[in-house]
């Protein structure tokens, strides 16, 4: 039994009935509200994530802090103690390089998060409907709960690792009270990036594969363990690594809470972290706005 | 996929002329309008789409045959051209055998699949109602109530209001502390309708929901869905009890391999399926 429409009827039709069509994107203000009205979802769904993260081992929640720490500690034994690159121009390395990688392991694991936010929830997407923005937001909030209590930990031992004789001294100072903004900045420019790779990875898994090396050398192109300035600096394309938005939030947290004299706190990189930021959030979610009716197909 | 010529339907032309007239009528009353809806899911390192094994080959000509000939992403039509009507007050119900694209059909008109070209227009947003809505088995039962509850559209006021009657309903007791994963998978699936149906919809979409759980959960599910589907406007069911789909619809829609067969009366329709069911159970044994 064939029979179709002329889309003409059809549209006058809906018309004169009052319907709406569906599976069709949603106009930009339109979505921005559905969204709004969506946040306590966004809220407990993140909350849940960051929960279920660690709950099918015996320590269960201490692996937020752990995992971040034996991180780190891999980091300053080989690159701080073993081949030194940690230490040219950086006069304590260990908060140094403490601060680099948990920082930078919040930006990684925000990405992931997003580039998984709609493949991994599959389900969900399929059963309820809603402005599917909501799963990198949530995924990448998700992040920034585990960060709460690691980011104590990182400041903890960043200020107990000036009193040992070989290492610089961390003062408390003022500039410690810039840290919640850094990291919000860092949280925002990553929901950006979520954004991005949720929409990219969503219609061509393959990406996935290739995400992890990106962030390989995203990492040591920002300096995460060494200093770029350092090692790069004297390239003529120094500037585009040191300026590159994951470099300039390393910059940020570790200008707000460490006492190193190459990272001086600095109003142009606030400018900088916050034009970022907004860029990338902004570019991201109309990215990935365009792409919603797309979502839960494939 | 191409034996749809094979199978004789025997549809009559007084059988389409008696089905409802699809749109444009002006009545008012309609509340749901599809036009040649096509859905198409992307499949990755499907080989081979269809029935039957694939073709006998070596280790060699295996080798040799991975290449173009074979596209790693095959696309599988699901849905290929359906087009009908629904006016406010109708319940419809949908047949077909195993994967003739009823759940899809049911999916695409609730927004949660996006065609592949064709329109939906609704006169409110659907909700599905099923037993398939898997939440997150990571997490607790009472997340999850949280989570599909919010997800629906609820406010976090309303969900703590509805919170307790979900539990019980779904009969979960102390279970709703442990993840999901921990459930029987009767457990989950009550757990899964009590979620979707603390809502009532002005179209509501029903998946096979009434095969859930033991006799009493069925019959108390059953009870719920007759509660919703009187408050609701507009009501699809698909079911592959045909008893149930005549007790409860006044229209039937059979879908067969992506496309429309017959849109009719409940008995007439279901006449004409059981008979096809029959004949095509005969022609596999023969």
């Amino acid at each position: 039994m064939e029979r179709t429409l002329d889309p003409a009827a059809v549209n006058r039709a809906a018309e004169a009935s009052g319907l709406e069509q569906i599976g069709v994107r949603p106009g930009l203000l339109r979505y921005l509200k559905d969204l709004w009205t969506r946040r306590s979802f966004i809220q407990v769904l993140a909350v849940s994530k960051a929960q279920a993260e660690n709950q099918n081992t015996y320590l269960g929640q201490v692996w937020a802090l752990l995992s971040p720490l034996l991180n780190a500690l891999v980091y300053v034994v080989i690159f701080g103690f073993i081949l030194q690159v940690g230490r040219a121009g950086i006069e304590n390395t260990i908060a140094f390089i403490v601060v680099g990688v948990f920082m930078f392991r919040f930006f990684e694991r925000s990405v992931m998060a997003g580039a998984h936010s709609i493949n991994h929830n599959l389900a969900l997407v399929r059963s309820v409907k809603f402005p599917r923005a909501v799963l990198p937001i949530a995924g990448v909030l998700a992040e920034l709960a585990s960060l709460g209590p690691a980011l104590v930990v990182m400041v903890l031992i960043s200020y107990l690792s000036g009193f040992l004789p070989i290492a610089g001294r961390v003062t408390i100072d003022v500039y410690w009270l810039l840290l919640p903004a850094a990291v919000a900045l860092l949280w925002i420019f990553s929901t950006g990036c979520a954004f991005l790779v949720a929409r990219w990875v969503a219609l061509t898994p393959d990406l996935d594969n290739l995400l992890p090396h990106i962030m390989r050398v995203l990492m040591y192109a920002s300096g995460v363990i060494f200093s770029v300035d350092r090692y790069l600096g004297d390239f003529s394309w120094g500037w585009i690594v040191e300026y590159q938005p994951v470099a300039v939030y390393l910059y940020l947290v570790r200008s707000s809470i460490l006492d190193e004299p190459a990272y001086p706190p600095d109003l142009s990189m606030w400018l900088l972290g916050i034009g970022w930021a907004a860029l990338f959030v902004i570019a991201g979610f109309l990215v990935f706005w365009r792409g919603e009716e797309r979502y839960g197909r494939d | 996929m191409t034996d749809i010529e094979e199978v004789d339907f025997e549809v009559d032309q007084e059988d389409l002329d008696a089905a409802p007239v699809p749109a444009g009528s002006g009545t008012g009353g309609l509340s749901l309008l599809v036009n040649d809806l096509h859905v198409t899911y992307r499949v990755f390192g499907a080989k081979k789409v269809g029935h039957g094994p694939g073709r006998k080959q070596g280790t060699i000509g295996r080798l040799l045959s991975r290449g173009a000939r074979q596209p790693a992403v095959r696309e599988v039509k699901a849905i290929r051209g359906i087009s009908f009507a629904a006016d406010h007050g109708e319940s419809i119900g949908i047949i077909g055998v195993n994967g003739s694209g009823k759940s899809t059909l049911l999916r695409a008109i609730a927004g949660l699949i996006p065609p592949a070209s064709g329109t939906v227009h609704v006169a409110s947003s659907p909700a599905l109602l099923g037993v398939n809505a898997v939440l997150m088995k990571d997490l607790t039962g009472e997340r999850n109530i949280m989570i599909g509850s919010l997800a629906m559209g609820l406010t976090k006021a309303e969900v703590k209001q509805r919170y307790q009657e979900i539990v019980d309903f779904a009969e979960i007791g102390d279970f709703v502390n442990l993840p999901m994963k921990a459930y029987s998978s009767g457990m989950g699936a009550r757990l899964r309708f009590a979620i979707s149906a603390s809502t009532v919809p002005d179209i509501l979409m029903i998946d096979e929901a009434l095969a859930t759980g033991d006799a009493g959960f069925r019959a108390k599910s059953k009870a719920k869905m007759a509660e919703i589907r009187e408050s609701a406007g507009t009501v699809f069911l698909v079911s592959h009890s045909l008893a149930t789909i005549k007790s409860m619809c006044t229209r039937v829609l059979w879908v067969h391999e992506g496309k429309l067969v017959m849109d009719g009366p409940p008995d007439v329709v279901c006449a004409r399926y059981k008979r096809f069911v029959e004949q095509s159970r005969k022609r596999a044994t023969a």
